[in-house]
């Protein structure tokens, strides 16, 4: 047991502390830094200052059409259509979701890109995926396109395992001939790092990034290559301390810092087989990733990727505003996702049915004397999703009381006491007392009962 | 006419399934009584009807004993004119 060091003496009040310069209610909480980390790299003490992104031009992009459609039958050309619109609706005028990556090989592929243009937004942008080879550069020329994603893997695991190089030489001047190719086309390249979190950084990434630098340095600021750090098996690590070639802050420091990468060209993509994907990319943002690459709802090759919805709920966390972010296509989106098929758990964060949903009779009670006890923001106006109460055998009259009063739309001083409530609680209780209920009862069972039992009020109802 | 302790005696063995009879003004509606949670409410609910008077809710769930509930609703039949 550790020796005391400090005492703290109870601050007595009358009145809450509610902290709400960081829980203001009407945004998701702020994100606050009170002084920067430090990492040891290289036997050097070095001090990060994460509030910096606040400032910085951070951003999301978009690889639902890619990554995404890895781990799922394809997605219609309407169904791409209708899903570019709604997320350039979330990502606003500023372009928050700033690109999108689109597959080029297919007649469909095509067209989707096309009419996704058609629609004529600013953002996001359209850009390509392409393997590394120097032909496929014609399919971005043709599709008019200023960006592609080239994948240039870099752990030995590809270089010798899967692309069966035969040195790491050979491995670094085939990329580099790619790289050449997209110059010469006029086609910002964009590396996709494959693997980098299991890869030797001295031995190849390192020399390969500045190699590119290299090359670089004669084109034009359009052309200038991005970096993708693409932690494709999520190998990433977040926590200060850990050891390359996990750590995304080391990682996102050799880049910046010693290959002289800006953040501006630098981008995470992250995979979620450790359940550290959001954080991980989160983590990048802070330490000099201004891109941080996602799908809608995280769905992605085998555990997914980063959930770009999650990322822009931080997105304003950290920045403290809406940057012109339209947060209610979130929920739009999710409605679309389940009617094409994809299902979302129900407890999945901002979107499933239940994410902010209680079903404890106390915790409803803490809902209908403030619904900021128990909900994590004004979801109503950022997500049009208002708390809600399920109505199970932990519910009680509190939580019958606040489920009626939602669905008859009663707010304020309409509101309803339990004491009026107190037969439909009644038939609530008896369900699991009496009859042995093991299920839910349903929002259509809880309307035929208030009906029956609580006509004046049902007629009342402001909801319909 | 019968007083305000015997109707709310005869309310809570109504709600409560018991004997008016074993009811004493001390007797607390959840430890002695045995109340649960959604009974406390329909309690509430039934001294209202029986009384013709609105409670407050929070001020009415937190009377605890059957005595406590007989000056409770002295009180609120005084305050909104209500004759006992």
């Amino acid at each position: 047991m550790s020796a005391k060091t400090k005492s703290h003496p109870l601050v007595d009040a009358t009145q809450p502390n509610l902290l709400e310069e960081t829980f203001d209610y009407s945004l998701p909480p702020r994100i606050r830094f009170d002084q920067p980390c430090v990492e040891y790299i290289d036997g050097q003490a070095l001090e990060f200052n994460l509030s910096r992104a606040q400032s910085r031009d951070i951003f999301v992009t978009d690889t639902t059409f890619r990554d995404g459609q890895q781990s799922r039958p394809p997605y219609t050309t309407d169904q791409m259509v209708h899903i570019y619109g709604l997320l350039a609706r979330l990502g606003g005028p500023h372009g928050v979701v700033r690109q999108s990556e689109f597959f080029l090989y297919t007649k469909n592929d095509r067209e989707a890109l096309d009419r996704c243009r058609s629609l004529g937004h600013r953002y996001p942008e359209c850009t390509g995926w392409i393997r590394a080879v120097k032909g496929d550069f014609r399919l971005v020329q043709e599709a008019g396109l200023k960006e592609t994603g080239v994948l240039t893997s870099c752990s030995d695991y590809h270089i010798f395992n899967k692309l069966k190089f035969k040195s790491r030489k050979e491995c670094l001047e085939s990329y580099c001939e790619v790289l050449a190719a997209a110059f010469e086309a006029g086609v910002r390249p964009r590396c996709h790092l494959e693997d980098v979190t299991r890869a030797d950084l001295d031995g190849f990434v390192l020399p390969f990034v500045d190699r590119v630098m290299e090359m670089s340095s004669h084109v034009p600021q359009h052309l200038k290559p991005k970096i993708r750090l693409c932690d494709t098996m999520g190998f990433g690590l977040s926590y200060p301390g850990a050891a390359l070639p996990r750590s995304i802050p080391k990682l996102i420091y050799k880049f910046n810092r010693e290959c002289g990468v800006p953040s501006e060209l630098l981008e995470w993509h992250g995979h979620n087989d450790f359940h550290k994907v959001h954080v991980n990319g989160v983590t990048a943002w802070l330490y000099g990733c201004d891109a941080l690459n996602a799908t809608l709802f995280g769905f992605g090759e085998r555990t997914g990727n980063p959930p770009l919805e999650a990322a822009i709920i931080e997105y304003i966390a950290l920045k403290g505003g809406l940057g012109g972010v339209d947060t209610t296509a979130i929920t739009e989106l999710a409605d679309y996702m389940r009617s094409i098929g994809l299902p979302i758990p129900d407890n999945y964060p901002f979107v499933g049915k239940a994410f902010n949903t209680t079903s404890a009779g106390i915790h409803a009670g803490g809902l209908r004397h403030d619904e900021r006890i128990y909900n994590i923001f004004d979801t109503t106006k950022l997500l049009r999703r208002p708390p809600r109460v399920a109505i199970t055998d932990k519910s009680g009259a509190d939580g019958v009381t606040l489920w009626i009063n939602d669905f008859l739309g009663f707010s304020n001083n309409d509101r309803i006491n339990k004491m009026k409530c107190h037969k439909v609680a009644r038939w609530v209780a008896d369900q699991y007392e009496l009859h042995g209920r093991l299920t839910a009862i349903s929002d259509q069972e809880m309307e035929t009962k208030v009906r029956e039992l609580m006509p004046e009020h049902y007629a009342q109802r402001k909801k319909h | 006419m019968a007083t305000v302790e015997q109707r709310v005696k005869g309310v809570v063995a109504r709600v409560l399934e018991t004997d008016a009879a074993r009811i004493r003004p001390e007797h607390s509606f959840t430890f002695d009584l045995g109340a649960k949670s959604v009974q406390s409410v329909e309690l509430v609910a039934a001294f209202e009807e029986e009384f013709g008077v609105e409670l407050d809710e929070d001020a009415a769930l937190a009377v605890t004993t059957v005595g406590g509930a007989i000056d409770f609703l002295t009180q609120a039949c005084r305050d909104q004119g209500v004759a006992l």
